[in-house]
């Protein structure tokens, strides 16, 4: 019981939390990059995950990098913790979704997660897992966050009267 | 107790302001997007057909095929002659546990997602001007195009596609073997 509390302390505290944060928010951004420079192979991607209808893969396809690119840098950067963390579970919670959908209908695909080979390696249930592991580090951002090493907190604390 | 901080953490993850300002990332984000794409010389129209499409040989070929610079596509009949004159080598692009489940008879594994690895022990004895058919699973998968294009990079002379792949051929009830 005493472990599990310490666990608890260590997962949760402020330092490793802004761990957590700064993991997510340069692995959105570096995952966003690829996505931006090869629009019309992510699409490709994107169209093969066969959920999306025809018209909106490739506004998704030149959208979504972008907005990745912005949260993974508010993470970093401690601008809007919770609201891009929120996102950022967002989106795991998706590509979850997509993911399992494809991987029970066994369908080859390939993630377009960090890179827009169109014939990238099977990835399958460790992505899954990946996903997952990312969904609660973001969770834990949202809850635990405590504003801690954030530009937010800076101004906030600029804005003070001084005494 | 933890219950109701949990509680109140929900609540407070749930608060309108922080919904809106995600809501405004979204929005930055993607209008962003949408500027760097109509301004980006790489940028893509925004409504796109990605449908596997079909060649002047009313062949179903992928999307991204070019009729004319890439390696020509052969239908099933051209695939199963070939097959029977027993001088053309099929090369099977699929994962190798694809390809051990099922394959044409007599084909060759080359998955594309390995070359470098299985490259250096096909290739040296495939002489370059031997007809070579490469196929995948069927017309939702590439690999049987880039490995055709690639196969061309390297000098191959004479360089083949069956879009038709594995599922054609095994629809037709064509000769295939299992490795175990």
């Amino acid at each position: 019981m005493t472990i599990l509390k310490a666990l608890i302390r260590i997962v949760t505290d402020k330092r490793v939390v802004l761990l957590f944060r700064l993991v997510l928010g340069v692995t959105f951004i570096y995952a966003s990059l690829d996505k931006i420079a090869h629009p019309e192979q992510f699409a490709r991607i994107v169209y093969n995950y066969k959920i999306l209808p025809q018209f909106l893969i490739n506004i998704f396809a030149v959208t979504l990098p972008w907005v990745e690119f912005i949260a993974g840098l508010f993470l970093i950067l401690g601008i809007f913790t919770e609201s891009a963390s929120l996102l950022v579970c967002f989106l795991f919670i998706i590509f979850i979704i997509a993911t399992s959908i494809n991987l029970f209908q066994g369908v080859d695909l390939n993630c377009g997660c960090f890179s827009t080979d169109p014939v990238g390696k099977k990835e399958g249930a460790n992505l899954l897992i990946k996903d997952f592991i990312f969904l609660y580090l973001g969770i834990m951002v949202i809850f635990f966050n405590k504003n801690f090493a954030t530009l937010s907190a800076l101004f906030q604390k600029k804005s003070l009267p001084k005494r | 107790m933890p219950m109701l901080t949990q509680l109140k953490l929900f609540h407070g993850i749930l608060r309108t302001d922080i919904l809106l300002k995600t809501l405004g990332i979204i929005l930055i984000g993607s209008a962003i997007g949408l500027t760097y794409n109509a301004l980006s010389p790489g940028g893509i129209a925004l409504k796109g057909n990605w449908s596997p499409k079909i060649n002047s040989d009313s062949l179903v070929v992928p999307y991204g095929y070019e009729e004319g610079i890439d390696p020509p596509a052969v239908n099933l009949d051209y695939a199963m002659m070939k097959f029977q004159s027993k001088n053309t080598v099929f090369l099977d692009s699929r994962y190798p546990e694809d390809f051990k489940v099922g394959h044409i008879e007599g084909a060759i594994n080359l998955p594309y997602e390995e070359f470098e690895e299985h490259a250096p022990l096909v290739l040296p004895k495939l002489p370059k001007d031997e007809e070579i058919i490469t196929y995948c699973d069927g017309t939702e998968c590439e690999t049987s195009l880039v490995l055709a294009r690639e196969l061309l990079e390297l000098g191959y002379k004479d360089v083949k596609v069956f879009f038709g792949g594995w599922q054609e051929w095994q629809k037709a009830g064509l000769s295939v073997e299992t490795d175990n």
